[in-house]
């Protein structure tokens, strides 16, 4: 009987404004900071907030029978911060309890690794610092943007100090293996790698709301059944905590699901796990041997959701390729506006390949087209350009 | 006495009743402006009637009378049939009671969009049957063109040729394919000459290979016509060897340019700025715009190149950009305000028109007052007007970028090119070009 690990990732980026080509030079300030706001009072009212709640109370009635996984971008955390105490209030509250585990991440929700590692290190440890001022704690596990794994991040991460991080489980690199134990990468001494179990968690985080599908409505004891049944040591379901009453409104039982899973679960005893405890508990079962990278995004699981076009390409290839005059100035603000610059999500909005994937991408760019998404990144970063110098070498 | 000697001049004067589309400030189209350029020098010289398909009755312009279709109305029609009454110019115009639909051609409008087959406008009387005016078409402020352009530009013959038969006048003007076809009827109800002003054709629009309604009633105008004015003398040529219309009706006189109140703006970065402005069409060369700024780019990263104006080819040119690896340096605006064009105008350095076919390109006169040099391509009509420019065949990127490279880095070559450009446009008036019309009304049509 296998063990569920139940991991949410909590993240809002900072969306830039329609800046245009008469603002290099002139203005300073490249977010909609009204836009962002008003996302962030949503998200909390329709799912910060009520899911925190309903966690913190299955958390008090079940003790140690609860166990939840959450990783905060750092960029999300810093919005709270500002405009939100409430809900960052509410999740420290939840990681108080012990029932809750939080994992490691770049602070920025960034895509840069191969590019610098330097810069990959250094938001590692802005968010370990930022955990442990907000939250007391210092993570044993990792995961990258978007579940972005490959052997080469993962030999780098086990550098760092981590114990474990996650990945997709994706199908043809597992070739007929259970996504449900542990693994390990080819390059790495000891760390281990534990995978997302793509069906069972695209049960929840997609299928769910879709009439047309056969198990629609999905019920947390039929839930239950699959995962006891999905043979294994872990189930990682994994999941945008957003899916909870934003990418699925209320209307649809989403909360009365995830209030029932837990019962559910005892009844078909399956225990509820985290990843940091899972590593500890299982033994590595196998050799995961990620060459190419991957991520949970898009039917693809690959880089495409922000880098299957030049646009993109050049996008972050040019905000990366500040590094060096950025830091040469030694201004925490820049330094700080410069790195908002790589949360993916900027080149996630300037996606072009349509179809459902395209659908999705569209659903949460708030630009009416990937070009407006670009130019803006591009006139941006043209005055960041200005700024640093970097058009005078 | 001095009422008679003035009664004598008017009477003396050339009655010209010219037909136009876009006009300011509904539309300030590059069509637009020459039209009220246009219009408002030759009102000194002969007794102008402009029919447009809207006005704004707060714009004046002295001397002209403007008739919009949009103040009109079927019960002004109507009204006028049975009085038959010949009105003054300040008021609503008589209608003929003989008021044909172009059926037909409305028709063949429709087919036209799908097929792309050949039609032929009949050079008499494209208009059979009876039905309404199609004033509606007018009334509201919407856009002149889209997918129901052909069926606004019959509506609009119907109109202007009922109108145009109960009126006084010694020659039809119509500017650019939308009201050929009116010119076309009026000249074939009223005997009276036809001129038609070529500010653009298909040809420029859409290549060599562009066919269609369009091109038809482009080359069947000008068969009709007694006198075709281009806007230069590269035009002339295309309406002689593309279109096949006799060279020696053809005469052309080039636009003029409105004295602009030139400024200068510190740029807020410190690279050089290269400007393009227009559509970014096939027809303007946006994409060989980008690969001059590659091209300069390669060399030299001191400078930004910006793109204004919007059209089909936008969003390939973006990514292609992106690929080119200059989206840090080459920008974008979209359609942009006259006072943005003229804040980038006031920053700019240099002004670039890579036009694959332009009529005249009168935005490259407007730089040279602005103060910024124009490289242009050879395939365009302000070539003729701006012979010192620097310039050369659109797709010729080595030598466009070459010219940019030099103008950007040579201080002295820069102002050079400012004054010999000034110098070439002093005559590049309105004025000067109402009176080669007026002088070619004498001359080809014998009137005045």
């Amino acid at each position: 009987m296998p063990e569920l690990a139940l991991y949410f990732q909590a993240h809002q980026p900072n969306r830039l404004k329609p800046y245009t080509f008469f603002d290099i030079g002139r203005d300073p300030f490249y977010e909609d900071d009204e836009l962002n706001r008003d996302i962030l009072h949503r998200v909390s009212d329709s799912c910060y907030i009520p899911a925190n709640r309903l966690f913190m109370e299955l958390a008090d009635t079940l003790g140690d029978d609860f166990k939840l996984t959450y990783s905060l971008s750092g960029v999300f955390l810093e919005q709270l911060e500002h405009h939100r105490p409430d809900v960052l209030a509410s999740f420290q509250d939840l990681v108080a309890t012990g029932s809750v585990e939080l994992l490691c991440e770049t602070y920025y929700h960034a895509l840069s690794f191969r590019a610098s590692g330097e810069e990959f290190a250094r938001q590692v440890v802005k968010q370990q610092e930022t955990l442990d001022r907000l939250f007391g704690v210092k993570p044993k596990v990792f995961r990258h943007t978007e579940l972005i794994y490959f052997n080469e991040i993962a030999a780098f991460v086990e550098e760092l100090g981590f114990e474990g991080m996650l990945g997709e489980g994706v199908p043809h690199l597992l070739n007929g293996r259970s996504p449900n134990v542990l693994y390990q990468a080819p390059n790495v001494k000891s760390m281990k790698t534990m995978l997302r179990n793509n069906p069972l968690s695209d049960d929840v985080a997609f299928r769910f709301a879709d009439p047309s599908w056969e198990d629609y409505p999905l019920t947390p004891e039929r839930y239950a059944k699959w995962i006891a049944h999905a043979g294994g040591d872990v189930v990682g379901v994994f999941l945008d905590y957003e899916t909870i009453g934003e990418h699925i409104g209320c209307d649809k039982g989403v909360f009365d699901f995830w209030r029932g899973l837990p019962a559910a679960l005892k009844k078909e005893g399956v225990a509820m796990t985290t990843p940091s405890e899972a590593i500890g508990e299982f033994k590595v079962a196998g050799e995961y041997d990620a060459h190419e990278v991957t991520s949970w995004a898009d039917s693809t699981k690959d880089l495409s959701a922000w880098k299957s076009n030049a646009m993109q390409a050049e996008a972050k290839a040019k905000i990366l390729s500040l590094e060096k005059a950025v830091k040469s100035h030694q201004n925490p603000e820049l330094l700080h506006q410069w790195s908002k610059m790589q949360t993916s999500d900027h080149y996630y909005y300037m996606f072009t390949k349509g179809g459902p994937d395209g659908a999705v991408h569209d659903h949460f760019s708030p630009y009416p087209s990937p070009y407006d998404a670009y130019l803006y990144f591009m006139n941006a970063l043209s005055d960041l350009q200005v700024r640093v110098g970097e058009s005078f070498d | 006495m001095g009422i008679a000697l003035c009664w004598s001049i008017y009477i003396m004067q050339t009655k010209v009743l010219m037909l136009g589309w876009e006009f300011p400030p509904l539309i300030n189209g590059g069509l637009g402006v020459a039209c009220l350029g246009m219009g408002r020098a030759m009102a000194g010289h002969v007794d102008l009637t402009f029919i447009l398909p809207q006005t704004d009755p707060t714009f004046v312009v002295e001397q002209v009378n403007l008739i919009g279709l949009n103040h009109l109305s079927e019960s002004d029609f109507s009204a006028m049939q049975r009085t038959d009454e010949i009105r003054s110019f300040a008021e609503v115009e008589l209608i003929d009671a003989d008021l044909q639909p172009y059926v037909e051609a409305e028709l063949k409008a429709r087919e036209e969009i799908t097929t792309f087959g050949e039609t032929t406008i009949s050079h008499h009387r494209a208009i059979e049957g009876r039905e309404d005016t199609g004033l509606a078409m007018f009334s509201n402020s919407g856009s002149l063109y889209g997918e129901d352009v052909n069926a606004r530009v019959v509506a609009y013959a119907r109109a202007v040729a009922a109108l145009a038969e109960g009126r006084d006048f010694d020659v039809v003007h119509a500017h650019d394919w939308m009201t050929f076809l009116a010119g076309m009827e009026i000249k074939a109800r009223t005997g009276k000459p036809l001129v038609l002003h070529v500010h653009s054709l298909s040809y420029d629009r859409g290549g060599p290979d562009a066919r269609g309604w369009i091109y038809d009633i482009e080359k069947n105008a000008m068969e009709a016509a007694d006198l075709v004015i281009p806007v230069s003398n590269y035009t002339g040529t295309i309406c002689s060897g593309h279109y096949g219309i006799h060279a020696a009706k053809i005469h052309a006189v080039h636009n003029g340019a409105e004295e602009v109140k030139a400024f200068r703006e510190k740029k807020p970065f410190p690279e050089k700025l290269v400007l393009f402005l227009g559509r970014v069409t096939g027809q303007k060369g946006p994409r060989f715009f980008l690969e001059i700024a590659a091209q300069v780019l390669k060399k030299n990263r001191n400078v930004r190149f910006v793109v204004a104006g919007t059209g089909e080819r936008l969003k390939e040119l973006i990514e292609y950009g992106a690929f080119r690896d200059v989206g840090d340096r080459l920008h974008f605006t979209g359609f942009l305000d006259r006072d943005k064009v003229n804040s980038l105008l006031s920053m700019a350095d240099v002004y670039c028109m890579p036009s694959v076919s332009e009529p005249f390109g009168l935005s490259a006169l407007e730089a040279v007052q602005f103060n910024i040099p124009a490289v242009i391509s050879k395939q365009s009509g302000v070539a003729e007007v701006l012979v010192h420019a620097r310039m050369a065949d659109y797709w010729d990127v080595e030598l466009m970028a070459a010219h940019i490279s030099e103008l950007l880095t040579d201080e002295e070559a820069h102002a050079d090119a400012v004054a010999a450009s000034k110098e070439d446009q002093i005559n590049c008036t309105w004025d000067k070009a109402a009176e080669r019309v007026v002088a070619l009304y004498k001359s080809e049509l014998g009137l005045g």
